[in-house]
């Protein structure tokens, strides 16, 4: 099995500097068709499926692995090894920033630059920390999910009830959103939710940019503020948004706070 | 008569009143219109959800959660999402479980998003059972993964416990066999010392035989069993394979009946562990045949396979034996007496290598006393190239040498200086690598044997250091229990010239010290 089909990579533009885009917690590659493309023309880009979702290799998906996210951390480092040209600007979402976190801790040589987006290095508050969730809300969101996987097959791979205002979506791509095997979902969200990294965020090196949502309920400001403070470093952008996918919902000023920051590196 | 159509309400109290909460939001989830059920059915009034709720927050925190990542993306990019599932929580606090259709549509340029949502406490009820089952469903599958791990684990522990134990025994067998060789080269007429001598021999022998089968088997088992192919002729295997079983066969006074093709037979194969699995199938035969029985060996092609059949007179074996006979430790269960019974290695070792081989090996007997025929067949390869088989050892230099022994095994060093000072050479020992240095350094040898799990400092480490200083025509030779190739390559990388594995075949050290005359040459 290459890596290439494991994580169903696609490059879409050349470039000496590579920009990766890996996708959040119940996504796939195709949440950055509005802001990947920008950047083709300037960079190689890449856009991947982690494994367990969109077109990925479902037989590669091993519970021990990828019982935590440094499994999906080491995938990283394979990918970029594999398929990146010069050095690589990682952009995450949601749970990939912590993902593409641990990577550049891993191999920071491998790293210019880290463009997280909807960061949050632990969703549960504990003490003074803020993550925006009880254990009990968390516990809650995984029942919800546990409830709505079980009817899987209806719920989210429901027929394309047709478009016609958006023809585009309406093709393969959009057939693959959340196209995940329910057991692989189930346990991907555990690990994701139940994760916490904050002791990590010290490990740093890699020139970081933080997009936060100006009202996300997954990431409230308060992680994002709590992520710039803890990254020696870092920039943090706010952009006007409501959600948890700013780079789908606002992707102009999402592009914008990220060509401002790699600009900033001389990129 | 009138249709029952006309009697029926208007649309707008058939909205308001329909069997399932309606709602209509923009696509930030504000609501913009809601009907009497789903009012009732939330407790608030239409005024506290118009335009000053978004359907999101009449959810729990983790419907929320799921809303903004699952639902709210894909009412955007798919326009519709049927079935989801979620709590809604009432104004006075209570959840009730909901099922949730919406779809998004455009109304004057402008997107909204229809909801429809129907109260499904029975269906709640049911999904938690399902998936309170799944949840022992997957602590059993746990626990049983829990259980084969440690299964795995000790089988693993029981491969390794046989490994070790082969090595353990191998080197006291080392002095034991070469003792016997300097018995051979003493003349004794005693004849009850004569017997003496032969039965230790064989019993050695057997001793080295099995501890060499169960080193295989541990070696198969970890997945470390080379192959090292060439294309040789199978009757030319066979002959030497006779040759070494023959004392066996002998010692019960069988009869060996052989019958090998004219033609050469070729096929790719490691020649040694082709030869020993004709041993294997030869022993076996001799082992389970009463004394005075027959043996036929026939090596024959058949279409596109090299056929190799050991047949005998023997024992037999039970049909319902047969099919677990090539299994490790089968012959236990098997019931057999136990004079007769064994480990079972032979044969599971015979099925191991004929597979790496891409062969196959069957059993045919006609029951207990009718003997059994073994069968191996292998693909035949079709070259006009003659067989590269391992050549004869050149006839035996003899001349005397100067070699120093180096080994922590007392009995070790002391047999094979016995054994080396009785064909003339002249030796001096040393138990360490230091005074092994020193001891080389005096002496000048023109060979050292060396034992490489020295205590202290190691045989490499002290094949390094003579090497910086001796001259370079002196030989150099590692002694070693262990004999991965890899053990054989850091044993040339150290500065060895060859590699002899132990109990020393003394046979092949006379070979090595009679080809150090001709590097001296």
């Amino acid at each position: 099995m290459s890596i290439q089909s494991r994580n169903n990579v696609q490059i879409l533009g050349e470039g000496s500097v590579t920009m990766l885009f890996a996708h959040g917690f119940g996504c796939d590659l195709s949440m950055w068709r509005n802001f990947a493309p920008s950047f083709a023309s300037r960079y190689r880009t890449v856009v991947f499926d982690l494994v367990g979702g969109g077109q990925s290799d479902l037989s590669a998906y091993n519970r021990t692995k990828y019982g935590s996210l440094s499994g999906y951390a080491d995938d990283v480092i394979e990918i970029i090894e594999e398929c990146a040209k010069g050095p690589t600007i990682y952009v995450g979402h949601s749970v990939s920033t912590m993902i593409g976190m641990l990577a550049a801790i891993q191999r920071p040589d491998l790293f210019l630059a880290n463009v997280m987006i909807g960061p949050s290095p632990s969703f549960i508050d504990d003490g003074d920390y803020s993550g925006g969730f009880s254990r009990e809300d968390i516990d809650e969101l995984l029942g919800a999910l546990d409830s709505n996987y079980l009817g899987w097959s209806s719920t989210m791979a429901p027929a394309i009830m047709g478009s016609p205002e958006q023809p585009e979506l309406a093709d393969e791509l959009t057939n693959s959103f959340f196209r995940t095997d329910p057991e692989i979902a189930r346990h991907f969200a555990r690990v994701t939710f139940l994760a916490d990294h904050r002791g990590d965020l010290s490990s740093v090196t890699t020139p970081t940019l933080i997009v936060q949502s100006s009202d996300d309920l997954l990431a409230p400001l308060s992680v994002g503020e709590y992520m710039h403070r803890n990254i020696a470093g870092s920039s943090l952008s706010i952009v006007a948004n409501v959600g948890h996918c700013p780079h789908l919902s606002a992707p102009g000023p999402s592009k914008e706070a990220a060509e401002a920051f790699l600009g900033t590196l001389g990129y | 008569m009138d249709s029952p159509r006309l009697s029926l309400v208007a649309v707008a109290d058939a909205y308001a009143h329909a069997v399932c909460g309606l709602l209509t939001t923009t696509t930030d989830g504000t609501i913009v219109r809601v009907n009497a059920t789903f009012c009732r059915w939330s407790g608030y009034s239409a005024d506290e959800l118009l335009d000053r709720r978004r359907v999101q927050d009449l959810l729990t925190i983790g419907g929320k959660v799921f809303h903004q990542t699952h639902l709210a993306p894909l009412l955007q990019i798919q326009r519709s999402v049927a079935e989801v599932k979620l709590d809604v929580r009432r104004r006075d606090g209570r959840k009730i479980p909901m099922l949730i259709n919406a779809a998004r549509y455009v109304h004057n340029g402008i997107d909204y998003d229809d909801f429809a949502f129907v109260v499904v406490t029975d269906r709640h009820k049911y999904e938690h059972e399902l998936l309170l089952a799944r949840q022992k469903a997957e602590a059993a599958l746990e626990a049983q993964k829990a259980a084969e791990d440690a299964l795995r684990l000790a089988d693993r522990r029981k491969d390794e416990f046989l490994a070790t134990l082969a090595h353990e025994i191998r080197n006291p067998l080392a002095p034991l066999r070469t003792v016997i060789e300097v018995f051979r080269r003493k003349q004794f007429t005693d004849p009850q010392v004569l017997w003496s001598r032969d039965v230790l021999e064989r019993q050695v022998t057997q001793i080295a035989r099995l501890v060499e089968d169960l080193l295989e088997v541990s070696r198969i088992a970890e997945g470390k069993l080379e192959i090292r192919a060439a294309s040789v002729n199978l009757a030319t295997i066979a002959r030497e394979a006779v040759e070494t079983s023959r004392s066996i066969i002998d010692a019960s006074s069988h009869n060996l009946a052989i019958s090998l093709p004219d033609e050469p037979l070729v096929v790719s194969a490691d020649p040694m562990r082709l030869s020993q699995v004709i041993q294997n199938l030869l022993n076996n035969a001799a082992k389970y045949t009463p004394a005075g029985g027959s043996i036929w060996l026939n090596v024959c092609r058949e279409v596109d396979e090299a056929v190799i059949k050991v047949r005998d007179t023997g024992i037999g074996i039970a049909p319902d034996h047969l099919s677990s006979i090539f299994q490790i430790f089968s012959q236990i269960s098997a019931g057999l007496p136990h004079s007769q019974g064994g480990l079972g290695i032979g044969l599971s070792l015979v099925k191991a290598l004929v597979e790496r081989h891409g062969g196959t090996v069957a059993v045919q007997s006609a029951g207990t006393g009718h003997g059994s025929e073994f069968t191996v067949r292998l693909p035949v390869e079709n070259v006009l190239g003659t067989s590269n088989s391992v050549p004869p050892c050149a006839a035996t230099q003899h001349r005397a040498q100067r070699i120093v022994i180096i080994d922590d095994n007392e009995d070790t060093v002391t047999s094979l200086a016995m054994l080396l000072d009785l064909d003339g050479h002249e030796t001096r020992t040393a138990l360490d690598g230091l005074t092994g240095l020193a001891v080389v350094k005096e002496f000048v040898p023109e060979t050292v044997i060396l034992d490489i799990g020295l205590p202290g400092l190691d045989g490499y480490e002290v094949a390094v250091r003579i090497r910086e200083t001796a001259p370079p025509e002196m030989t150099l030779i590692a002694l070693t229990g262990w004999a991965q190739q890899h053990d054989m390559d850091s044993a040339i990388s150290a500065g060895f010239d060859f590699h002899l594995t132990k109990p020393v075949d003394y046979a092949k050290l006379v070979a090595i010290l009679a080809r150090s005359l001709t590097k001296e040459g």
